[in-house]
């Protein structure tokens, strides 16, 4: 029952090009990008339990190394440039989080908050490699000899992509690192107590999660077509946090809702213009007022009532 | 650069410093009764400044009490923030809670902007802005303004802090919820009372800086920087937000005059990140126990 | 895999409408247009002035006389917060969803910078965008709205250096797009007058305090200091050149930040700066259609205030009329860029008579003027930038 419901679903999002208008394709490569975003941040924040404002931060230096790596190099197939994408972001990880080891809770999300503002400087002074407030053009990703210009491709692509990253998250939750990072949100001090070296764990967990959110932000600037610093203030990092607060922290389906649930509410209230920040704001609140542990928690309720 | 201008530039600095710690503090009398951020913190000083100004404008009352009316409404809007939405939080984690003041600063922003429109106005101030001389410098009254009422303000509240029931309640509860309870203490009248003087302390501080920033629904943006002072400051402490802000005010201002164009800009938060790194608890603060 | 990928391909090709089946947007009983805008974010209040003060009142006027050719006219908003990601999904979706006809007065360089390769691609107008850098040049279906800034510059710097024999020039100028693009214009400009920029100081969007950036330039001793700024660090700057006592410099401001917003703010600190007005004054112009604006926005809108922002959006509503007009009624995107290219000579009581080049800038002229008792004063007839 529950493998037919999956192919189903696998089957749906394999047509979905054929099913909907171009319009939605696009939107739904959107909820996949934050997808793999809002799951980096749970990987991080979820489970050691360390809060992040810096996101924004990550995805624009995925995006950048992506949007220039395609610019100068454009003999590059798009999985190499999204991997280095990812490693270039896993590297600006390593930077921040070992220096931020000792800080936990409030302190490390100033620090990310202080970072998301350096990283957005840095752009705007490299201007030679980034055009600064200009902003760059980004061309279709390449693989091989195909060109991946249509929204159809670019959403195989980004669903491809986001597949692999579901499939790697749900595993490293399973094995005994995953185990690891549980028992660290849970308490540090037991965690430690039992074995768990503290430091090491923390630190691979922002690099996995620079990773991710590199990753996702190379398929962003693919996606979109275009990115400028204006693209990754402290409110898209803000916007981050608030998937998987309202999915649920430690969900992998949460982070995944999450990201669809923010994604959607933008677009949807964009109609809205000036009431449109009311409404989000208001359903903000009710979401955590009358939800609190996010969406992922009230399914799991839900399926634990109807068993 | 003469000293003049140097020192016209400290200054200045110190005026919007002394402002940062305003912010730092309300931020921090939130965070020490509650262990939650207030990201609205910026917005209930906005609208509480433009519900002073309103009444300004329609009726042409003096100054003073316009800023008892930013005061009052303040008081009224911390009161029912925290009454009917924070309260009902209260099981919630602390993100639960952080988020729900994002949301808070986003309504409240809109709001303006739907009543007051997103436009920019003059406000009327207490202080003249035309140079006098003080032995061969020159300093803006406006600056000195600024500065006299904080430090004031700050006073005050030591005072209150340090002598009155209410406030000895409040720190109790800094230091340990559980124990002052156990001591008699009625925890959800000092959150109460907490949300109140944050809130009024946010109002006098957008009456004090509104006529130098201007009334406006982004005004609010100015938390950003009280949450960088209280950083610098080791958060949680009030001296801290203190001197976190003034030093805060000053190096945003000094760093333009020396830094090439390129760093300057990243001062505050290359300075934030630097302190939190090397000494977390601030440039005043002490290490804390960690708590099993 | 691969076969599989190929099919699901040419499935989604023949899935695609067919093209040109019929104008996007116009029906028989009304032309919808469309645009992302700010309805939040740091440029909130000039994008509703624009769209729904500026735009829709031109509009409302039109619907009321019968609209244009029997057909009303229907506008749609998204909000984009000043975001591109989020202009480049609203452009989308008034394009692909909403099937508009056409795009108006958006606003801000990155959100309109991030949209104009697809609008290009999808050969949808893009009418008026409200920004000023020269990245709108060259587009086919693009016509450009404001004054762009090197047009800005040549007539400011042309006039000061040129007329006045001005020699001494500094600026202050925002941190982005706009300021960036000021500070290259003027640095060309002023070489042809083989001058040079003495200091250039920039202010970060958002920033609370401006007397570095003042105390530093005073240092330079300019006899010009140029404000590339917006209402609100203006208006600090003119404050602060009050608290420092700084009198022998003068203080000019840019064509978009000429307006009555910055004066209102800085109150008496105002007295005496000049600058290139792109608009003749909203308030106190006699101009017979700055006059005709004023009437209909007591009629429509009696609690809106008259500024430039509803005065540029109100000229857009209007010439995207004046050429519907022509274009005729069996309206199309391309009729109606023929129509834009073929304007010669429009008189809109408002700017100077519009004749519209291959460049398809639909702006390129201002005034000087000088702030007596609070107001702008016109210091000379409208300055040409060809």
């Amino acid at each position: 029952m529950r493998w037919a419901a999956a192919g189903a679903g696998g089957v749906v999002l394999l047509c979905w090009p054929l099913l909907v208008p171009p319009y939605f394709v696009f939107l739904t490569s959107l909820i996949v990008v934050n997808a793999i975003v809002a799951i980096g941040l749970n990987l991080l924040s979820g489970y050691t339990n360390q809060l992040s404002f810096g996101h924004a931060g990550f995805f624009a230096v995925g995006a950048y190394v992506a949007a220039v790596l395609t610019l100068r190099a454009p003999a590059l197939p798009v999985v190499a440039t999204l991997a280095l994408a990812g490693l270039a972001t896993a590297l600006v990880g390593l930077a921040l989080g070992i220096p931020c080891l000792r800080l936990e809770g409030l302190y490390l999300a100033m620090a990310t908050l202080a970072f998301g503002f350096v990283v957005v400087e840095a752009i705007l002074n490299l201007d030679w490699l980034t055009r600064g407030n200009d902003g760059l053009a980004v061309p279709a990703a390449r693989l091989g000899p195909l060109a991946l210009g249509s929204d159809a491709a670019k959403y195989y692509l980004v669903l491809g992509v986001g597949a692999l990253m579901v499939a790697a998250a749900v595993n490293i939750a399973r094995t005994r690192t995953g185990r690891a990072l549980l028992a660290i949100r849970e308490s540090e001090i037991a965690a430690q107590a039992s074995g768990v070296h503290l430091a090491a764990y923390k630190t691979l967990a922002f690099a996995v999660s620079a990773f991710y959110t590199g990753v996702a932000g190379g398929l962003f600037a693919f996606v979109v077509g275009f990115i400028s610093p204006d693209a990754f203030d402290v409110f898209l990092s803000v916007d981050f946090v608030a998937m998987i607060i309202v999915g649920g922290l430690g969900s992998i389906p949460g982070s995944i809702v999450g990201a669809a649930v923010i994604t959607l509410l933008y677009d949807w209230l964009a109609a809205f213009q000036n009431y449109r920040p009311l409404l989000f704001g208001l359903i903000l609140i009710g979401c955590m007022l009358f939800m609190p542990g996010g969406i992922a928690s009230r399914m799991a309720k839900w399926t634990h009532q109807a068993q | 650069m003469t000293t003049t201008a140097l020192v016209h530039v400290v200054v200045s600095g110190l005026a919007t410093g002394s402002i940062y710690a305003l912010m730092a503090i309300s931020l921090v009398i939130i965070y020490n009764a509650t262990r939650t951020l207030n990201f609205a913190q910026g917005e209930m000083l906005m609208i509480s400044t433009f519900v002073g100004w309103s009444a300004h404008e329609a009726l042409r009352l003096p100054l003073p009490l316009v800023l008892l009316i930013a005061v009052a409404a303040a008081a009224a809007l911390g009161w029912l923030v925290e009454r009917l939405v924070i309260r009902h939080a209260i099981a919630a984690t602390h993100l639960d809670v952080l988020i729900i003041t994002l949301g808070l600063s986003l309504v409240l922003r809109a709001a303006a902007g739907l009543v007051w429109t997103h436009d920019e106005f003059p406000f009327p101030s207490f202080f003249r802005e035309r140079p006098i001389g003080l032995g061969p410098l020159r300093v803006a009254p406006v600056s000195l303004g600024i500065i006299g009422g904080s430090l004031a303000l700050m006073l005050a509240l030591a005072a209150l802090f340090r002598w009155t029931r209410l406030g000895r309640a409040m720190r109790a509860v800094a230091q340990n919820q559980r124990a002052a309870r156990l001591m008699g203490i009625s925890v959800e009248r000092v959150y109460s009372a907490s949300w109140v003087l944050a809130a009024v302390v946010g109002a006098i501080a957008g009456v004090l800086i509104a006529p130098v920033i201007f009334l406006s629904s982004k005004m609010g943006l100015v938390a950003i920087n009280g949450f960088t002072a209280a950083v610098l400051g080791g958060f949680g402490s009030m001296p801290g937000a203190v001197v976190g802000g003034m030093l805060l005010g000053v190096l945003e201002n000094l760093a333009p005059l020396w830094l090439p164009a390129g760093i300057k800009h990243s001062v505050p938060f290359l300075l934030m990140i630097a302190i939190l790194v090397i000494r977390p608890s601030g440039v005043l603060g002490r290490v804390r126990q960690r708590k099993v | 895999m691969r076969t599989l990928l190929t099919v699901l391909a040419l499935l989604a090709l023949l899935g695609a409408p067919p093209a040109g089946a019929q104008t996007p947007g116009v029906t028989d009983a009304e032309i919808l247009l469309g645009g992302s805008n700010s309805f939040s974010g740091p440029l909130a209040f000039t994008g509703e002035q624009i769209t729904k003060f500026g735009v829709d009142l031109y509009f409302r006027v039109v619907n009321d006389a019968g609209g244009i050719h029997g057909r009303k006219l229907r506008t749609v908003y998204y909000d984009d917060g000043y975001k591109p990601q989020e202009a480049v999904a609203n452009t989308r979706k008034l394009v692909e969803q909403d099937k508009v006809f056409a795009l108006i007065a958006p606003q801000g360089s990155p959100p309109v910078v991030a949209t104009l390769g697809y609008v290009e691609e999808q050969r949808v107008p893009m009418l008026f965008p409200y920004q000023s850098s020269p990245v709108t040049r060259g587009k086919k279906w693009v016509f450009q709205g404001m004054t762009v800034s090197d047009r800005s510059s040549r007539m400011m710097v042309d006039y000061l250096a040129g007329q006045r024999k001005i020699k001494r020039f500094a600026a202050i100028y925002q941190d982005d797009e706009y300021g960036k693009s000021f500070l290259a214009a003027f640095e060309k400009d002023l070489g042809r007058h083989r001058l040079k920029l003495l200091a250039a100081e920039s202010v970060k969007r958002g920033v609370s305090d401006v007397s570095a950036q003042i105390a530093k330039l005073q240092a330079a001793k300019p006899e010009v200091l140029f404000l590339v700024l917006v209402p609100g660090p203006a208006a600090q700057a003119l404050k602060e050149r009050q608290k420092i006592g700084w009198k022998d410099v003068l203080m000019v401001s840019t064509g978009p930040l000429t307006d009555e917003r910055y004066l209102a703010l800085a109150g008496d600190a105002a007295e005496g700066v000049e600058g290139l007005s792109l608009w003749p004054d909203p308030v106190t112009s006699d101009l017979p259609g700055v006059k005709r604006y004023r009437e209909h926005m007591t009629k429509y809108f009696p609690k809106n205030e008259p500024n430039r922002y509803s005065v540029a959006g109100y000229f857009a509503g209007m010439l995207f009329t004046e050429a519907a007009q022509r274009a005729g009624r069996a309206l199309t995107r391309a009729a109606l860029v023929a129509a834009l290219e073929s304007t010669k000579g429009f008189e809109s009581g408002i700017l100077p008579p519009l004749t519209i080049g291959p460049d398809h800038e639909t702006q390129k002229q201002g005034f000087w003027v000088r702030v007596e008792k609070g107001r702008f004063k016109q210091l000379t007839d409208w300055l040409r930038s060809e």
